[in-house]
C-alpha cells in the first residue's frame, strides 16, 4: 500500500521540477567546466600541439602532476609549443572513446599520457586516426611507427621498498615488534603488480631476511579509504608493522590505521613523508616528471625512435628512494639510512641488477 | 577478530538505520549515499577550519537535514518520484562536492588532515549502538513511531485520523539524513581525509542490509554483524587462504546473499507448517 498515497503530477508541476532539476544539474555542469580546465588560446601557425591525455584527474595524483609539469618544462623551453590537458575521468571503459577524440580533432600533433593500459588503448587509436604520435609513460609496446613508451623499472622500485621495509621490520625502531612480517596493500590485482611489484618487493626484503614473510592484500578497488583502513588493521594484528600502500585513495586508509596503531605506513611513486610525519617513513621514487621532460624535449627535437620502448631505472635516475627528506631523516636511525644508500648505490653500479620483466611476456 | 567485525559492521549499521526509518514510513530513500557523501565533506571542511571534533560531528548531523529536506521538497512537496529524487541527490552530491573543495580549497582531490580527524577507533561502533537503540525505541515506544509506521503502511488511516502522513514521511528522511551524516562524517573522520568516492558504494549495502533484516531494527542489526562477520572473515582470508584475493573480495555478498536467500526460504517453510 505504500506510495499509493502520492497524488499524480499535474502538467505545471512536472514543468516546475524540470525546470529545479535542470538548475541543480547545471551547478554539476560547472564541475564538470572546472574539470576541464580553461580554455587555452590558439596556438600560432607552424606550432607544435602536444595534448596531454590524463586517464583520470590531475589534483591529488602525484603521478599525473609529474606528467604535466614534465610535458609543460618542455615545451616552455620552445616558444612554438603548445600544452592542453585533458582529464580523461575515474571511468576507464571512456579512455578510449575521449582519446580518439582528442586524436581525431586534429588539434594535436602528439598526445602525451601515462598509465599501463594505455599503449593498448593508443594502438587501437593510431589504426583510425591517421598522422597523431603517442608518447607513453608507465608502459611498453614495440612495433608500431607512431607510438614510443617508456617503462621504469618497477622491480628496482618494489626492490628498494622491500629492502627498506625489511630493515624497519628488523630495527629496534619503536613502531617495529618483533615479528618479522612486512606487508602490501595494492588496490587491485594486475600483471606488474602480481609479477613485478610483489616479486621485487619480496626480493627486497629477503635481501635483509629471508625469514621475513610478505602479508600481500588486495583492496578491490583505488578507492575505498575506509576498508583499506580495516584491512591494514587485520595486517597489523597479525603483525605486519610496516606497509607498503599503492592503493590510490586507499593509501589514506593505511595512514589511519599505522597512526591508530603506532606502525608505519611506506609510499610508492612519490615524496609521502609530509601525508603523515612519523608514520610514512619510506617513499621509492619514480621520476616521472623528469623522464617526461627529457622525452618531450626529445618529441620536439624529432629525436624519439618511434616503435621503440624504453626501459629507465635507478641507474638512469629515473627510479629511486627518497633519502634527503627532513622528516625521514628525523624517522629513520642513520644506520638505516646508510644501509639504502650503499643499496642504491650497487644498484646504480651494477653490483645488484634486477632486470625489468615485460608484463604478459 | 571481534574489532574487525564491529568495525565491519557499525559504520553500515548507522547508515542502514536511519534508511529504515524513512522505508518504514513509506519513503526508500535511494539518496543515501549522498547523504554519505554531504557528510564526509563538511566533516572534514569543519576540522580543517579549525572546529573541534564533537563539534564538527554534531554540525555535520545538522547539515545532514539539508539534503534530507531537498529529498522532502521535491519528493513530499512537489510529489516527485522519491526513486527520482534519491538518485538525483547521489548526483548532486557527486557533482556538488568538488565543486565546494574546489571553491574552497582549491582541489578536487583529496582534503586531509595532517594530525589524523580526532575520533577514536571505537566511536562508529559506539554511535551505531547508541543509534540502533534510539532508532528502535523511537520506531516502537513512542507515538511519532507509532505513527510513522502507519504512514507508510496504512497512510489511509492515518489520513482519516486526521493526522498528516507527510510530516512523519519527511521525518524519517531527517532521520534518515542525520544519520547518514553523521556516518559520512565518522567514516572521513576516522580516515582524516575527505577523498572522492569515499562512501564507496555504502550507501547502497546499507539499503539491502533492510531489508536482511526485514525491516526491523534489530534485525538490522543482526544483517549488518552478519555482513560485517562475512567481510571480516574475506579481509582476514587474503592472508590464510591460498585463494586468489580478487575471488574473496566477492565473499561477503556471495555468501550475504546465499545467507538471505536460505534464511527466507526457511523462515517461509516455518510459516507453511501446520500448526
Amino acid at each position: 500500500m505504500r506510495y499509493t498515497d502520492v497524488p499524480r503530477y499535474d502538467d505545471g508541476m512536472k514543468t516546475f521540477t524540470a525546470v529545479v532539476f535542470a538548475v541543480l544539474l547545471a551547478c554539476m555542469s560547472a564541475t564538470s567546466l572546472v574539470a576541464a580546465g580553461r580554455p587555452e588560446p590558439a596556438p600560432p601557425a607552424g606550432s607544435y600541439r602536444i595534448g596531454v591525455f590524463v586517464p583520470g584527474v590531475v589534483d591529488g595524483s602525484p603521478t599525473y602532476e609529474m606528467l604535466v609539469r614534465g610535458v609543460r618544462q618542455g615545451a616552455q623551453e620552445h616558444s612554438n609549443v603548445t600544452v592542453t590537458v585533458v582529464e580523461g575521468g575515474f571511468n576507464q571503459s571512456t579512455w578510449e572513446e575521449s582519446l580518439t577524440s582528442m586524436a581525431a580533432s586534429r588539434r594535436y600533433d602528439l598526445i602525451v599520457t601515462s598509465n599501463p593500459s594505455m599503449p593498448q588503448l593508443a594502438e587501437a587509436v593510431a589504426a583510425v586516426v591517421p598522422d597523431v604520435q603517442f608518447l607513453i609513460m608507465d608502459g611498453h609496446l614495440t612495433g608500431n611507427e607512431r607510438i614510443h613508451t617508456i617503462l621504469f623499472n618497477q622491480r628496482e622500485q618494489a626492490f628498494l621498498s622491500g629492502y627498506f621495509a625489511g630493515l624497519v621490520t628488523t630495527s629496534g625502531m619503536p613502531g617495529a615488534n618483533n615479528r618479522r612480517r612486512i606487508g602490501l596493500l595494492a588496490g587491485q590485482e594486475y600483471p606488474i603488480m602480481n609479477e613485478v611489484i610483489l616479486v621485487g618487493y619480496r626480493e627486497g626484503a629477503h635481501r635483509v631476511d629471508p625469514q621475513i614473510a610478505v602479508d600481500f592484500r588486495v583492496l578491490g578497488n583505488w578507492f575505498d579509504a575506509g576498508q583499506a583502513q580495516e584491512i591494514a588493521a587485520d595486517m597489523m594484528t597479525l603483525g605486519s608493522d610496516v606497509i607498503l600502500t599503492i592503493a590510490g585513495g586507499g593509501n589514506q586508509g593505511v595512514v589511519s590505521a599505522a597512526r591508530e596503531r603506532g606502525t608505519y605506513v611506506l609510499w610508492y611513486d612519490d615524496t609521502g613523508y609530509d601525508e603523515a610525519p612519523g608514520i610514512v617513513v619510506g617513499s621509492s621514487l619514480v621520476r616521472q616528471d623528469n623522464a617526461t621532460y627529457h622525452a618531450t624535449v626529445a618529441a620536439i627535437r624529432g629525436e624519439i625512435p618511434w616503435g621503440t620502448a624504453t626501459i629507465l631505472g635507478v641507474a638512469d635516475d629515473a627510479v629511486g628512494f627518497d633519502l634527503e627528506h627532513p622528516e625521514f631523516l628525523a624517522a629513520v636511525p642513520p644506520h638505516l639510512v646508510g644501509e639504502m644508500e650503499a643499496i642504491l648505490h650497487e644498484l646504480r653500479t651494477g653490483q645488484v641488477t634486477l632486470e625489468m620483466p615485460i608484463p604478459g611476456q | 577478530m571481534i574489532g574487525q567485525i564491529l568495525q565491519s559492521s557499525s559504520l553500515l549499521l548507522l547508515i542502514a538505520l536511519g534508511g529504515l526509518v524513512s522505508e518504514r514510513s513509506g519513503i526508500l530513500n535511494i539518496g543515501l549515499e549522498g547523504f554519505i557523501t554531504v557528510g564526509a565533506f563538511v566533516a572534514i571542511a569543519l576540522r580543517v577550519s579549525g572546529v573541534p571534533p564533537v563539534a564538527a560531528l554534531a554540525l555535520t548531523a545538522l547539515a545532514g537535514l539539508l539534503p534530507a529536506l531537498l529529498f522532502g521538497l521535491f519528493a513530499l512537496r512537489w510529489d516527485a518520484n522519491p526513486f527520482i529524487v534519491g538518485l538525483a541527490i547521489n548526483l548532486l552530491a557527486a557533482g556538488v562536492t568538488p565543486l565546494m573543495s574546489e571553491v574552497f580549497f582549491g582541489t578536487r582531490g583529496s582534503i586531509r588532515l595532517s594530525g589524523g580527524g580526532g575520533v577514536g577507533i571505537w566511536s562508529v561502533s559506539v554511535t551505531a549502538v547508541v543509534a540502533l537503540a534510539v532508532v528502535h525505541a523511537g520506531l516502537y515506544r513512542t507515538l511519532p513511531g507509532l505513527r510513522l509506521r502507519i504512514a507508510g503502511e496504512q497512510p489511509e488511516w492515518l489520513r482519516a485520523h486526521g493526522a498528516g502522513v507527510r510530516r512523519y514521511q519527511l521525518l524519517g528522511l531527517l532521520v534518515s539524513g542525520v544519520t547518514a551524516s553523521i556516518a559520512g562524517g565518522l567514516l572521513s573522520l576516522r580516515i582524516g581525509a575527505y577523498l572522492p568516492n569515499v562512501s564507496a558504494g555504502r550507501g547502497w549495502i546499507a539499503l539491502v542490509i533492510i531489508y536482511l533484516g526485514y525491516r526491523k531494527p534489530l534485525g538490522v542489526g543482526a544483517a549488518a554483524l552478519f555482513f560485517g562477520l562475512v567481510e571480516a572473515m574475506a579481509v582476514r582470508a587474503q592472508a590464510v587462504v591460498a585463494v586468489p584475493p580478487t575471488v574473496l573480495l566477492a565473499l561477503p555478498y556471495v555468501v550475504t546473499v546465499f545467507a538471505f536467500v536460505s534464511y527466507s526460504a526457511w523462515r517461509r517453510l516455518h510459516q507453511q507448517e501446520p500448526r
